[in-house]
């Protein structure tokens, strides 16, 4: 009832506003129209004179007064719709029959979600943004909108750099034999021989490492049609589990703005296992647990632990 | 195909060969390993009847292993080896005037095969003419190639259902410390097997000429 009774007061001070207007409006344009005529003949020049000030004084306090007028009416309209948060859906409060439709309440409901949403959004990104553990495009999502540049120029190198970083690391350590396929394709796949103790296969995308596959010496890396077997998995279980590790520490070694650091770190850690068989557990001093070697290897100091002793 | 090692387990006092063997098996379920059939080694021994002048007569061993059923090894005393198919052994009875059969000197190992881990263990029975002579284990770690590298794990496992009769690394290594085990692996196991025979057949008859 009292939203009605303040619309009928408002479209009675609106259509007095509306009629201000036009007054002032008009008494605007007789000010320019005697402007524009000018002094009308007199006998004096005084005479003309004074006519003319005296008319133009009148109608420069007719457009005063008008204006004054109106600013006193528009002080009754006020500003129901501008100031209202959801600006012209704020309008559906308006509606008497609460009971039925409830629109008003379920919009105001939705857009205090949308807020909420919208806040917890913002604090999820910067927490991820600090952690950057982009590993593919399909994660860059929404972020690569912001940071165009940095992510796609890591991931799409030109081969002849993949090349050249692989046997730089290939140079460093002579007791890791590594060589390098493209059999799809741009990204490149490694058979990294240690010594003569293992055999690892590394997939690559770019210089970002996706998988690898660590077998035995004496084990087939291709299969029968003479392609690189990626899949299988080692058939000794010393293997299996030095798989798992190496897993382990492709997760582990991550910095994205300098893949190349990666792949050296990463083979830095798989040389280590040059002495899998003759280094014992450094916490038990035993070689074999469950009948497994230590197959664990610490990612900063590279020292031998059995899986369960490394804790 | 990894590293393999052959040796002697003597024989627990006042028990029977088979009783020994027993409480290796025993051991090594204990251990976890898992049973995997059997397997079987033998030899025969062949002399020389041809004089060549000047030339000391070595003896000729034919050795058959149930691992390379389809295969047959042929070594020289102290010289070379060879592996040939199976009709190898059909040969040998053609060249019958050059070789002569030492059917005494049959030498026959038996027993079961057990897998734990990436180890094989072979625990069999030494035989020579029907009479048990003493027992051999085999211990064989799959995933390494180089006998020097593994030989400490090996010996650890070893002793952990052997315990403190292990034997020093083999002396077929001993020479080849970093050289490839692979290629060779079924000549360098039957050498230890044949040290091994020759071993026990000079334990049970002292004094006596073996040729």
């Amino acid at each position: 009832m009292a939203d009605a009774l303040h619309v009928g007061v408002n479209l009675d001070a609106f259509s007095h506003a509306i009629s201000g207007i036009q007054a002032l409006r008009s008494s605007v344009s007789r000010v320019f129209e005697s402007l524009k005529d000018g002094m009308k003949n007199r006998e004096t020049l005084e005479g003309r004179e004074k006519i003319f000030i005296s008319g133009f004084q009148e109608q420069l306090q007719s457009v005063n007064r008008d204006l004054n007028e109106l600013e006193r009416l528009s002080g009754l309209v006020g500003r129901p719709s501008e100031s209202h948060p959801l600006h012209n859906s704020g309008l559906l409060s308006l509606d008497p029959v609460q009971d039925k439709t409830p629109l008003y309440s379920q919009l105001l409901q939705a857009y205090k979600w949308s807020n909420k949403l919208q806040y917890h959004a913002g604090l999820a990104s910067s927490l991820l943004n600090q952690q950057s553990l982009k590993r593919s495009a399909n994660q860059m999502g929404a972020s690569a909108k912001r940071r165009p540049k940095v992510q796609p120029s890591t991931l799409v190198l030109p081969p002849q750099y993949v090349d050249d970083v692989i046997s730089r690391i290939g140079r460093m350590f002579p007791d890791l034999t590594i060589e390098l396929f493209r059999p799809n394709g741009t990204s490149a796949v490694l058979l990294v021989t240690l010594g003569k103790v293992l055999k690892a296969i590394v997939v690559m995308r770019s210089l970002f490492i996706d998988r690898t596959v660590v077998r035995g010496f004496n084990e087939n890396v291709y299969t029968e049609d003479g392609k690189l077997d990626i899949w299988s998995k080692s058939q000794y279980q010393v293997f299996q589990k030095v798989t798992d590790h190496a897993t382990t520490a492709l997760l582990h070694y991550q910095l994205p703005q300098m893949p190349d650091v990666v792949v050296r770190s990463f083979m830095t850690w798989l040389r280590s296992y040059i002495k899998l068989f003759q280094s014992p557990c450094q916490r038990c001093g035993r070689f074999l647990q469950d009948g497994l070697p230590p197959t664990w290897r610490d990612f900063r100091t590279l020292e031998a632990f059995h899986d369960t002793c490394r804790m | 195909m990894g590293v393999t090692c052959v040796c002697q387990v003597p024989v627990a006092e006042g028990k029977s060969v088979q009783q020994s063997v027993d409480i290796v098996h025993k051991k090594l379920e204990q251990l976890g390993a898992v049973k995997q059939g059997s397997f079987w080694v033998d030899c025969e021994t062949y002399h020389p009847t041809g004089n060549v002048s000047g030339q000391p007569s070595k003896l000729l061993y034919v050795m058959h292993n149930s691992e390379t059923p389809l295969s047959c090894m042929g070594l020289f005393e102290g010289g070379p080896c060879l592996i040939a198919d199976a009709n190898f052994d059909v040969l040998m009875v053609k060249l019958k005037s050059h070789f002569q059969n030492a059917k005494a000197h049959k030498v026959e190992c038996r027993g079961s095969r057990y897998r734990y881990c990436d180890f094989l263990i072979k625990v069999g029975t030494v035989t020579m003419s029907s009479s048990a002579r003493g027992i051999s284990v085999e211990v064989e770690y799959c995933p390494c190639v180089v006998p020097g590298e593994c030989w400490n794990l090996t010996k650890e496992f070893m002793q952990s259902f052997l315990g403190p009769s292990v034997p020093e690394l083999p002396s077929v290594f001993a020479a080849k410390p970093e050289g490839l085990f692979a290629p060779s692996d079924c000549i360098d196991t039957m050498t230890q097997y044949l040290e091994l025979f020759n071993k026990l057949r000079k334990m049970q008859m002292p004094g006596s000429n073996v040729r």
